[in-house]
């Protein structure tokens, strides 16, 4: 094989298949898309659209987030709700009740419970902050736009999915889909992401939508309104204080 | 003629009389104190299952018991409850609303099962406002009181008096939350209840779960417990549209098996205890015949009919059989009075068992139950009669002459 032979080949798998040949770290990537909301601060409103076969509601939400460790979430309306707040701190989480003025944390038998009535769950707040620790990622295929990686537990990690597949475009880096499998690789859930926009200098989804795959008519829709990275945040902030604020 | 010798040879040998009557005496006085105090046992899984918590008979909206779920539930009409109420075999009707939930106290959280509740029907439902280890049971009109198992109690580190978070996902999607002050902590010995269950009142719970109005089920307790199938089919007739009816034997199929096998069981051991006591009075049937031979064979000379030699040996024996039996119900009754009143307390040795969806107590106590008296006295009888059948034959089958010079 002559060296021009050689070069063009590299040149057309370099093209073709970029990932294979820059290497790329699957665990950084996907630490990368779980954070894509976090920066190393943020602050955000966003509304929340839980609709179920008995009830729909929508919330309205101011967050704030510290790196991956802390996150402090706040109803802002209805206003029979307002003040009702969620704070995460490493693996644990606080609710705060303003109706009966108590902060509740939450046990770990219900960390699998829904959040604030919502298909999201306790344990996606805490488990996704550390998806690429107890997860091995591999490419699972790939095209010229996107790459399909998936994730499986690693032995002694304690986790809630059997298998996941993160859907995600190349030319950005941004998630478009999220497919969660419980342990006999049934499809349980899927999380699909839009209104990609570009905000400072990143590049996100706006919208997120979980759909449970047995309930076809139920579905949460998480949409940012606004969103602010990297402001001058503490981890002092993320406190039962805070939390208790109205 | 036949009834007077039978009663003077009873009374000829006392000590015979005496060793086999008291053999009979105690194989039943003992059958029925066991089977007594297998029904107490059995009535203790039974109320730990209806008695602490379903009820006998339970009227829900369709599919409730199926599906256990929060939006299967019901408005329940004034006339509806009111028929309930009169109906002669019902002893306690209890509209409830169930929840499930978190509850709170400082930095403990549990989960909970919350039934809410009119405290006065409730309790002529279920036993759980006399199970208490402390506090007072729900006041009528007590708004946001509950009353807790003890081991729930223990774990959020609560006492009557404190304060306690409820937090649950209301029928609207908003979270329900609201507090609530112990009244009362119940100790019932089943895990079941003692770990998560917890009374509150119905208005407080129907305004927690954005559900004025609504219960998920009507619980029933009925004079007798084991007709509670054949009252359920009576009352699925007359249900209003939207309503169905169970009872305990379909909430707890296992609790119904094992009362099937309960009454077999009754019948082996009384057939076990009772053929021993059988082989007794044959053997002394046989040796009283075999003393009496010569007396036999005069009483055929001087013309008793073999069958009447035949009834004379069986009147004996029967007479034997009847006189234990009376001697043995009032003992048997004696004890099974004495077990059901004080019994035996177990519990520093066992602790509480749970089968079959009810728990057995670790206490030995008897019950009164009709079958186990009479299922006893009969099988008595009846070996009685077998065992005495065999001399009798042989008694009735002697030739007088040779029986007369027999040594």
């Amino acid at each position: 094989m002559c060296i021009s032979t050689k070069i063009v080949i590299s040149v057309a798998v370099l093209i073709l298949f970029p990932s294979i040949v820059l290497g790329i770290d699957w665990q950084q990537l996907i630490r990368e898309v779980e954070e894509q909301y976090n920066g190393h601060s943020s602050h955000s409103t966003m509304q929340m659209k839980v609709r179920t076969a008995h009830w729909q509601r929508r919330l309205t939400m101011e967050a704030w987030s510290l790196e991956r460790d802390h996150f402090l979430v706040r109803i802002v309306a209805p206003a029979k709700e307002q003040g009702v707040a969620t704070l995460k701190v490493d693996k644990e989480v606080w609710n705060y009740l303003p109706n009966v003025d108590r902060v509740i944390k939450v046990p770990p038998s219900l960390m699998g419970g829904a959040w604030m009535g919502s298909h999201i769950t306790n344990n996606d707040l805490v488990k996704a902050a550390h998806i690429d620790e107890d997860y091995v990622f591999q490419l699972q295929e790939e095209n010229a736009e996107i790459w399909r990686i998936e994730g499986i537990p690693k032995a002694a990690a304690a986790v809630v999915w059997g298998r996941i597949i993160y859907t995600v475009r190349k030319a950005d880096r941004v998630p478009l889909l999220v497919e969660y499998f419980d342990e006999e690789y049934e499809l349980v859930r899927t999380i699909t992401f839009a209104d990609i926009q570009t905000v400072g200098n990143r590049t996100i989804p706006l919208k997120m939508i979980v759909q449970p795959i047995d309930k076809p008519e139920e579905q949460t829709v998480l949409h940012y309104e606004n969103i602010a990275f990297d402001l001058p945040l503490t981890a002092s902030f993320f406190s039962l204080r805070e939390l208790k604020k109205r | 003629m036949i009834l007077t010798l039978a009663w003077r040879n009873i009374g000829r040998n006392r000590r015979r009389t005496f060793l086999t009557v008291s053999a009979m005496v105690v194989s039943s006085s003992l059958l029925i104190l066991s089977l007594s105090l297998f029904s107490g046992m059995f009535s203790d899984m039974l109320a730990s299952a209806t008695e602490q918590y379903y009820g006998h008979v339970v009227v829900t909206a369709d599919g409730y018991q199926q599906e256990r779920e929060m939006f299967i539930n019901f408005a329940p009409e004034d006339d509806f409850l009111n028929t309930l109420d009169q109906a002669p075999q019902t002893l306690g009707v209890s509209p409830r609303l169930r929840a499930f939930g978190l509850f709170s106290h400082a930095d403990n959280s549990y989960p909970a099962e919350l039934l809410g509740v009119d405290p006065q029907r409730e309790e002529q439902v279920t036993t759980l406002g006399r199970m208490l280890s402390g506090g007072h049971y729900l006041l009528p009109g007590e708004f946001a009181g509950v009353v807790l198992g003890a081991v729930l109690a223990d774990k959020l580190g609560v006492n009557p008096g404190d304060e306690l978070v409820f937090v649950t996902q209301a029928a609207d999607g908003s979270i329900g939350n609201a507090l609530l002050t112990v009244s009362g902590v119940f100790r019932t010995g089943a895990t079941g209840q003692d770990n998560t269950l917890a009374l509150v009142s119905l208005p407080w719970l129907q305004k927690v779960m954005a559900l004025p109005g609504r219960v998920h089920e009507i619980a029933i307790t009925v004079t007798a417990p084991l007709e509670a199938p054949l009252l359920a089919r009576e009352m699925a007739a007359q249900l209003p549209p939207g309503l169905e009816v169970h009872e305990w034997s379909t909430l707890l199929p296992e609790m119904r098996e094992v009362l099937a096998s309960y009454a077999v069981s009754r019948l082996i051991m009384a057939l076990i205890l009772y053929s021993a006591a059988g082989l007794g009075v044959l053997n002394t049937f046989f040796m009283a015949v075999m003393e009496r031979t010569r007396e036999f064979g005069i009483l055929m000379a001087m013309g008793l009919r073999p069958m009447q030699v035949r009834l004379l040996v069986m009147t004996e024996t029967l007479a034997m059989g009847l006189l234990s039996l009376l001697i043995g119900l009032i003992t048997g009754g004696l004890l099974t009075l004495y077990m059901s009143r004080v019994g035996i307390d177990l519990s520093g040795y066992l602790t509480p068992i749970t089968y079959a969806g009810g728990t057995i107590l670790p206490r030995l106590r008897a019950e009164f139950a009709f079958d186990n008296f009479w299922i006893p006295s009969l099988c008595l009888l009846l070996i009685c009669l077998l065992a005495g059948l065999l001399p009798a034959n042989r008694a009735a089958r002697l030739e007088p002459v040779r029986a007369i010079r027999e040594e």
